[in-house]
Parts: structure tokens; sequence; C-alpha cells
């Protein structure tokens, strides 16, 4: 319907800190600062809650001693982003965030129902110029895993880059995180 | 590009109050709501300043005393909407909007280059969802007035509303103010 461009307010993520320190922004209202915009989260049902609570239950498992597994947790992403992937997977442990939200997670992953093409081409093109160098979707519309790799450059992506690989692995597969190799996980174990 | 929906984090009028209170934006920022997007004003030339301030001189020599000619004063519209019209005329003086912006200017000016088709049809529909009678864009692009009346509702509009009337005016040719019958308003008068 919108035929003319309609440039909105951008935010960094300095302002996006003092909105909540504030207490304009209410802390646990469910935004995300994605360059520069204060996009709001789809409502998530109990599919999308489970499935995140199975992906890090088994990215815990795969990972081990020496890794963190977080959900719905910030990251650190540029000066104008800071999202909050479903869930991500950072060295060391809770204590070495105090200070800033990790700013390098080895793998970040997306739990998508309705957000699917977001995921896919909004914040996978955010994290691929980021240099996010492993990128999962737990796609729950068709039941499957999506794995992105290799952040490289393209005009006609949103941010201007974009996973050239994408892999897609069914119920029935396995993967293993890049960061972890030698570990397999089941697809059907990060499915509701 | 984008061809998934952004659902970006709308401000209601009471929050924007507080952003500019807080010191998150600053004051003298080129910023306004409407519908509860923060919208940043495209940079003003010349020419845009020019007919404002003609267009102002015009409606102050035309209303007279008992009215108030704001430039670029903030409107409180509705709950989720505080545009700063270019030019606006509500009743009354200065200190009467000392508690609280005015809500319902008898006419407001918006003075349009780049910006015509977003005043056009996203300003006139908020505007005219608003009831606000009388709206005049200064067109600078084709050198004319375009005056527009009678709000009434419109499905396909930006947001539901549109004026119903509307009457273009070249420069040989003069217009009266809805409020203000009797005086006669040159176009030549308003343009650079």
């Amino acid at each position: 319907m919108t035929t003319y461009p309609v440039r909105t307010r951008r935010w960094t993520r300095k302002e996006y800190r003092q909105l909540g320190e504030l207490g304009v922004l209410p802390e646990n209202e469910a935004v995300e600062l994605i360059a520069g915009q204060l996009v709001v989260a789809e409502p998530k049902g109990t599919p999308h809650t489970t499935a995140v609570r199975l992906t890090a239950e088994a990215l815990r498992r795969a990972f081990g001693a020496g890794w963190l597994v977080s959900t719905q947790d910030p990251i650190a992403l540029d000066d104008d982003s800071e999202p909050e992937p479903d869930v991500a997977v950072v060295p060391g442990g809770p204590r070495d965030y105090l200070v800033d939200h990790p700013a390098w997670p080895v793998l970040v992953v997306e739990v998508a129902d309705s957000s699917l093409l977001f995921d896919r081409h909004h914040k996978g093109s955010l994290y691929a110029r980021a240099g996010f160098p492993d990128y999962w979707i737990v796609n729950l519309v068709d039941a499957r895993l999506e794995v992105y790799r290799r952040p490289g450059g393209d005009p006609a992506a949103e941010f201007g880059w974009r996973y050239l690989d994408a892999d897609v692995v069914a119920t029935g597969g396995g993967v293993a995180p890049l960061a972890r190799r030698d570990v397999a996980i089941a697809v059907a174990d990060l499915l509701p | 590009m984008t061809t998934y929906p952004v659902r970006t984090r709308r401000w209601t009028r009471k929050e924007y109050r507080l952003l500019g209170e807080r010191g998150v934006l600053p004051e003298d920022e080129p910023v306004e709501l409407i519908d509860g997007q923060l919208i940043v004003a495209e940079p003003k030339g010349r020419p845009h300043v020019t007919a404002v301030a003609l267009t102002a001189e015009g409606l102050r020599r035309a209303f007279g005393a008992g009215w108030h000619v704001f430039q670029q004063e903030p409107i409180a519209l509705d709950d989720d909407s505080e545009p700063e019209p270019d030019v606006s005329v509500v009743p009354g003086g200065p200190r009467d909007y000392l508690v609280d912006h005015p809500a319902r200017p008898v006419l407001v000016v918006e003075v349009a280059e780049t910006s015509l088709d977003f005043d056009r049809h996203h300003k006139g529909s908020a505007y005219a969802r608003a009831g606000l009678p009388d709206y005049w864009i200064v067109n600078l692009l084709d050198r004319r007035l375009e005056v527009y009346r009678r709000p009434g509702t419109d499905p396909a509009a930006e947001f539901g509303w549109r004026y119903l009337g509307v009457e273009i005016f070249a420069p040989g040719t003069a217009v009266a103010p809805l409020a203000r019958r009797n005086a006669l308003i040159a176009v030549a008068d308003l343009l650079p």
C-alpha cells in the first residue's frame, strides 16, 4: 500500500541500552535491535519454546564444558544491532560476559515458524555481515534444519551479505557444529 | 527488496515525550511521531524554508487577531501521533498551549518537495483520520497549492481515511481558509 519511502528513526546500541536503563523501554519487552531498527518479535507458541529448549539442551550436551549456551540473550553484534538469537553458543562461562554481551558466537540458532522469511533473509544477512560462521534455522514449518555457512558479499541481500552455503538436513539426519566437528547432533532431537 | 513483514516498535505520544525529557532523543532532532512511528524528516532546502516563512506570513495577515500561526510546532493529533506541520493555525494565543500542544488546528499546511507523496498519502491520511478540516500542501514541484477537505473513510488509504475533496490552485488564483472564508490568500504569495 505504501509506495513512498518512510524513513524511521534508527537507534544505536548505546541509545538502545539507554532506553532500557531510563525505563522508557520496559526490560522484558520483546524487541530486538536489528540494523538500527527496533524490531518487535512475534508472539511465541509452545512449539517454538519447546524447540528452543530442545536445541539448547542438545547443544549443551554437544559442546560440553568451556562453552556457554544461552537462550534469547543479547548479542553485541555491531554498533546498531543487538539481536537476541533463540540459542547462541559462545566460548567461556557466564562471568565472562558481565561487562558487555558476547559479540562472537560460534553458533547462532533461530527457531522459525511465522518468522521463517525474516530469519532467513533479514537476520541471515545481518549475521552473515557480522561474519558469524555457523547459522542454523530450526524450521518448524517444514520440520527440518537449515544450516547456513560461508558468509559472502551479495548486493541483492538485505544488508549486502548472505551465506553462500545453505544445507538442508531432514529429520533423519545429523549435523556437527563448525566449532565442534567431532560431535553429531540428531535433527530429530531439535524438533518438538 | 524486503518481501517479508518487519514490524518495528511503535511509540505512544507519552513515550515520545519521555524520550525527549530523558535526553534519549535530542530536542532539536528532526523527527515526528506519526501513527506510532518516529519518522525522520528530510533535510529542508532554502525554497522549503522560504515557502514556510511566506505561508506563515500570508496566514497571519489573513487570520489576524484571535488566532495563532505556528511554524513547525508539535500537534497533539492522537495518542500515537505528534506531527509538526510546517504551518498550523489554532485559535487563541501562545499561552493557551502552555500545558499541552494544540490538538485541533483549523488549518495545517505542509510545504512539499521530495516529501510530496508522503505528505499527500501518509500525513494526509493521518490528518484526515484526526478530522482536521482543512489541509493544504504548498507543492513546490508543480508550483501550486493543493487544498484537501472533507475527511472520509477509504479502506485503501494508509490509515483508513483520506480527504474526499481535493482542489488545485494555480499561482494566479486565490484561496480562503475554511475558518476564514472572507479572507482571500493569493497562491503566488505562498510560493518562493
